[in-house]
């Protein structure tokens, strides 16, 4: 029974010295001389693209983007269920057409309280 | 995949949505009441078709029995009631009242899920269903009381689903199987020194108490119920004290009796952790009552130590011979009688709060007066919840009370009846305040006609319950008797 778990044991142990090792390699290899050591701006660069932030980072955003972000989580959550079914559309058939068109009509029904309280007019 | 014995559910899951639907489209919100209740009555139309039949759905996972359907029409009357004495209220959240009706509805649903679902997964999805719809509910009215009363519901609702989860889980993996008929085969097989030396099983047994102990509001889960209670709107204080507590009964009855039911040496066992829950549970909510002044937490503590009445009932279901299903159909009476005396008594109390304005008991003074008919029904509601007749409280506890004396659990017995005089005293203090106070002003209190026709269904209920139990006792032990698969 125990024994079972030692599998799930020797992936820790492996995991630990892999983490361990990843991190030692740079500092050994820096002090073999076997990576040359020439810094500039641009690789000292906080984003490679992208820029720099103006000012503190920890601004407060407008509390509308949530509502945003909820209607794209049901468009997400649509995509993700549609696929699978848009390509075994041939060998799911009817059973399955109607069941995305129910499901599609839930997620309708969710778009069509998002715009009846208006939450897509950006006021 | 067999639809129509899914059909109760599903109309109401389709009433639920154009409720939400219509409510965006329509200007006059008494439509929505309207639809509600016939949303709710084609539902119990549906179950009713379907009384009589014994089968499982869906691989198991939902059994579609008369003990199932019994609880289904139970939730759908609570529903329905609740919506007819939200007819007052509702004016005081005028934006969401669509929501507000489909969220009873949903809640319903999951409810009546909860009390047909076969299998651990199905039971936590159904209770979540209900839980989620009653955290948003609790919360309606929106001003501090009512929103800190929705987050302490939710945040403990959450923990204790948590704890539930893990009692499931380690169930499951004692056993290797969530279908409860089968987990019934492995506890067997495994034996008596099986289980002995299985404490993970004993421990996920545990937790599984602990998690619905939260639901029914037993001592010592019982920490949310006054704060929830005197935040959340009346109508919705009512609902979570009647149904959300059956729903709770309805899945322990179906876990602990399809699950853990048999040989007798188990059921023993959690028959005495009941019976302890039971004793502490009485013994505190009456004792926390006395002292309150406001009506809505005292009708919490109340809620508490109804619960603990009912505790007494699963304990000697344990205690005696689980095969025998007279203390089920007690159990399930009790819910009957509780419910309705206790919906009857919120029913009138949202009428008078909502004209004088205050949850105070002092300043229910002298309401015999200003409504005598509302205080009548309050009245005969408080003395069927103390268990006194001609109401059905003493037919629920006399049947109650006889099933665990016949189980040897007479210790128990007289504490629950030495806490039924305690609880005399803080009901019969309302029903002092009412009749003998003076009034506070001549006004009368108005109320709608939906809300007499709920409270006059109420009362008679508990007086056709009290005086005629015969019916509804039958068809308890029906719908108990064909708790099958």
């Amino acid at each position: 029974m125990l024994s079972d778990y030692g599998f799930v044991g020797l992936f820790i142990i492996v995991a630990v010295l892999f983490s361990l090792l990843l991190i030692i390699l740079p500092v050994v290899f820096r002090y073999l001389k076997l990576v040359p050591h020439n810094p500039n701006a641009v690789k000292n660069a906080t984003f490679e693209c992208g820029m720099e932030t103006i000012g503190k980072t920890w601004v407060q955003f407008n509390f509308r983007y949530y509502f945003y972000a909820l209607i794209f989580l049901a468009l997400d959550v649509l995509v993700a269920f549609i696929y699978p079914w848009a390509v075994n559309v041939r060998d799911l058939g009817t059973s399955g057409f109607t069941a995305i068109l129910i499901f599609i009509a839930f997620i309708v029904v969710g778009y069509l309280y998002a715009w009846r309280k208006r939450v897509l007019e950006w006021k | 995949m067999n639809l129509e014995l899914l059909a109760p559910e599903l109309s109401l899951a389709a009433t639920a949505v154009v409720l939400i639907l219509l409510d965006l489209f329509i200007e006059r919100k008494g439509v929505l009441t309207v639809l509600s209740i016939i949303g709710l009555a084609v539902s119990a139309g549906f179950a009713i078709a379907l009384w009589g039949t014994s089968q499982a759905a869906f691989n198991g996972m939902l059994s579609v029995d008369n003990f199932a359907l019994f609880f289904k029409l139970l939730f759908l009357g609570i529903a329905a009631l609740i919506i007819l004495a939200s007819v007052d209220y509702a004016p005081k959240f005028s934006r969401f009242q669509g929501e507000y009706h489909a969220l009873i509805v949903l809640s319903a649903l999951g409810m009546m899920l909860m009390a047909a679902s076969a299998e651990l997964i199905t039971i936590y999805i159904a209770l979540e269903l209900a839980s989620i719809s009653l955290y948003v509910l609790a919360g309606f009215l929106k001003d501090p009381k009512s929103t800190e009363s929705s987050i302490k519901y939710l945040l403990l609702g959450a923990t204790s689903s948590a704890v539930l989860l893990y009692g499931m889980a380690l169930v499951f993996g004692s056993t290797g199987t969530t279908q409860l008929a089968e987990i019934s085969q492995a506890v067997q097989n495994l034996g008596a020194t099986g289980v002995g030396d299985n404490p993970a099983l004993m421990l996920g047994a545990v937790l599984l108490i602990a998690g619905f102990g939260f639901k029914i509001a037993a001592v010592p889960f019982q920490m949310w119920v006054p704060d929830v209670y005197e935040g959340a709107p009346t109508p919705i204080t009512g609902y979570l004290s009647v149904a959300s507590k059956a729903a709770g009964f309805a899945i322990i009855l179906r876990v602990f009796f399809s699950a853990f039911g048999t040989p007798e040496w188990l059921s023993m066992n959690w028959g005495l952790v009941f019976a302890a829950l039971a004793a502490i549970g009485m013994t505190v909510g009456n004792i926390s009552a006395l002292p309150q002044i406001n009506i809505k937490r005292m009708f919490g503590y109340s809620s508490i130590a109804q619960a603990g009445y009912l505790l007494v009932g699963l304990a000697a279901m344990g205690v005696g011979a689980a095969t025998s299903t007279l203390n089920q159909s007690t159990v399930m009476f009790f819910l009957l009688s509780y419910s309705m005396a206790n919906l009857g008594a919120f029913i009138a109390i949202i009428a008078i709060t909502n004209k004088i304005n205050s949850d105070l008991i002092e300043d229910f003074s002298g309401m015999s007066k200003r409504a005598p008919v509302l205080a009548l029904g309050l009245t005969l509601c408080l003395i069927s919840l103390i268990g006194m007749p001609p109401a059905a409280g003493f037919m629920a506890k006399f049947y109650i009370f006889s099933g665990a004396v016949q189980s040897d659990l007479l210790w128990l017995v007289i504490i629950a009846v030495i806490n039924s005089v305690i609880s005399a005293f803080y009901y019969l203090r309302v029903v002092k305040v009412m009749w003998l106070g003076e009034p506070a002003s001549t006004e009368k209190v108005p109320s709608s006609g939906a809300l007499r026709v709920a409270l006059a269904i109420t009362c008679l209920g508990v007086l056709f319950l009290g005086i005629l139990p015969g019916l509804a006792i039958k068809g308890a032990e029906f719908a108990a008797k064909m708790f099958g698969s």
